[in-house]
């Protein structure tokens, strides 16, 4: 049996949705503008794009890139984030160039990538890359730097070298930090995947959205919107499940989960 | 006085043969700390001391007179300013698994379990699991936490935590074992029990014991030597034996008069020092 107050809380995402579905409706019957489908009007469009050979491999592309500047990000950006967290030499070389790249949006630095790498994956996936980066750094920095040294001394009195203290004590101490920064870095790669689609279009999930746009096929444009949002809020989903257990050991969660598994 | 016969007498007790059973040794070790009013501020001045093995000493002083500080030089996680820390004769460089620390702050790895805490050590000296799963269950038994082998650290009480730290610290079987105030943060009642049965466990094997706390009490019924310190800089006031017999049980030792007496001359000589500052 579920509680009642657990039957709200899984009940609530569900709500949000259909509330926010029909106020989306009736604006747009009350609007009655051309370029505003309602939402059931949208809703319907949805699984003639998924029915579509041609669409569904342009989304599998675009998600296949976000997995990939996502994953090279994540490797790349813990063990530097780390050593930057636990060395000054390190973090005073690397703090200034982050600073400099941090305020800049990634998109912005597209059209000189494509210059150099074209208008192809390679471009699109490094721009992901970027985007990913700078929050898991910034997190596994503040993590390595929050780890209790007297930790690190119990490890030392054990006979764990340095480098073994940092992958076996940094990491697994600094990790909830991390994953924070993993779950931002999850969503602005969704987000730069479909602005880097947007500027090289060439293929993928932002090039459908625009071609409809520019056809005036309003229903395709919104259904697109809804798949890319529901794409965020699963990858979401699944990485927030992940996430609580792998830190199941870490300090007790107040109870409000920003997520909807 | 009696003069001696012979000259060579004189020289003789001043030529006095090292103790072999010397474990740890400090010499002359000065600790100076750069703080950001710009003025150094010695935390230790010329300390020394010798600690016989299987030894309890403590070292008792007020807060801040640099109690912990010599604790992590012994550790070698502190190197000194000046002058050496040794053990059995050999300069203290770093770390090692020879000297194990108990920290006041527990310092336990909350994303391991107990007997996941219990296990690092031994794991890290390349015993195996199953082995070091047994000698680690023995241990949490040892330590009064049977049934908490699956506990993780954020559902244990501060006295459990303190004593999955011991245990940890235990499994790995250190030659000195390094306590700075682990009882410090307990309530009285957890604290007793605790004193008790670190006695219980010392009296078992004897390992020496260098032990930072700033309690007169602890300090008088747990050890074999206490250190008084002073503050500001951190010196070595007086070295007091503890004649008491072993084993000590707390219900007969705080009605002997001569514990009693350690307590109140200690006491008394803490309330003469100059240092009149807050005791924080
Ligand atoms: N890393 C440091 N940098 C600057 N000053 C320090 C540092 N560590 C300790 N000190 C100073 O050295 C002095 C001794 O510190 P220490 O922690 O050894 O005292 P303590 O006797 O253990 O005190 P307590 O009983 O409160 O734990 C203090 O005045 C402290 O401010
Ligand atoms: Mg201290």
């Amino acid at each position: 049996m579920m509680s009642s107050a657990a039957m709200a809380k899984r009940a609530a995402p569900v709500l949000a949705c259909i509330g926010l579905l029909a106020v989306w409706q009736v604006a747009s019957l009350a609007l009655k503008n051309d370029s505003f489908p309602t939402a059931i009007e949208a809703i319907r469009a949805v699984p003639s794009i998924l029915g579509d050979k041609e669409s569904l491999i342009n989304i599998l592309a675009s998600l296949r890139r976000m997995a990939m500047g996502f994953g090279a990000a994540v490797l790349f950006s813990i063990p530097l984030g780390l050593l930057m967290g636990r060395n000054a030499a390190v973090a005073a070389f690397f703090n200034p160039l982050l600073m400099v790249i941090y305020p800049v949006p990634k998109a912005a630095l597209m059209p000189i990538i494509m210059l150099w790498l074209g208008v192809g994956d390679l471009t699109k996936t490094l721009v992901i890359f970027l985007g990913v980066s700078l929050p898991v750094i910034y997190h596994s920095f503040q993590g390595a730097k929050a780890v209790q040294e007297k930790m690190l001394w119990s490890g030392a009195a054990m006979g764990l070298s340095p480098l073994q203290r940092l992958v076996r004590i940094v990491l697994p101490a600094a990790l909830p930090e991390i994953l924070t920064g993993c779950r931002t870095g999850l969503v602005l790669a969704l987000i730069t995947m479909i602005t880097s689609e947007m500027i090289a279009r060439q293929s993928g999930a932002g090039n459908i959205l625009f071609n409809a746009l520019d056809m005036g096929q309003y229903d395709t444009v919104f259904a697109m919107i809804i798949i890319v949002g529901a794409m965020g809020i699963c990858l979401d989903a699944i990485f927030e499940r992940v996430r609580a257990k792998l830190v199941r050991w870490s300090e007790p969660q107040f109870d409000i989960p920003l997520s909807f598994s | 006085m009696a003069v001696p016969a012979r000259s060579s007498e004189w020289v003789r007790p001043v030529a006095r043969q090292e103790p072999a059973s010397a474990i740890i040794e400090i010499d002359r070790v000065s600790q100076v700390f750069q703080t950001s009013a710009r003025k150094d501020h010695v935390a230790l001045s010329d300390i020394s001391l010798t600690i016989e093995e299987g030894a309890f000493v403590s070292i008792l002083g007020p807060s801040g007179c640099g109690k912990s500080t010599l604790l992590y030089i012994v550790g070698g996680f502190v190197s000194p300013t000046s002058g050496a820390a040794k053990m059995k004769g050999r300069a203290i460089t770093g770390p090692g698994p020879d000297r194990g620390p108990v920290f006041q702050e527990f310092a336990l790895f909350p994303w391991k379990t107990v007997l996941g805490n219990v296990m690092y050590g031994p794991r890290q000296q390349g015993i195996r699991t199953a082995e070091a799963e047994a000698q680690s269950r023995a241990l949490i038994e040892m330590v009064g936490l049977k049934g908490y082998e699956n506990f993780y650290p954020k559902e244990l009480s501060g006295g459990m935590k303190q004593r999955v730290a011991l245990a940890r610290t235990l499994a790995y079987h250190p030659e000195v074992l390094l306590m700075d105030e682990p009882f410090g943060a307990l309530d009285a009642h957890t604290r007793t029990r605790l004193q008790n049965d670190l006695l219980n466990i010392w009296e078992r094997d004897r390992k020496t014991v260098l032990f930072v706390t700033h309690s007169v009490d602890e300090a008088v019924f747990l050890s074999d030597k206490v250190v008084m310190m002073s503050k500001s800089p951190g010196r070595i006031r007086q070295v007091i034996d503890i004649d008491l017999p072993r084993p000590r049980r707390r219900n007969e030792l705080l009605l002997d008069p001569r514990y009693q007496k350690y307590v109140v001359d200690i006491e008394r000589m803490f309330d003469e020092s100059d240092e009149a500052g807050p005791d924080l």
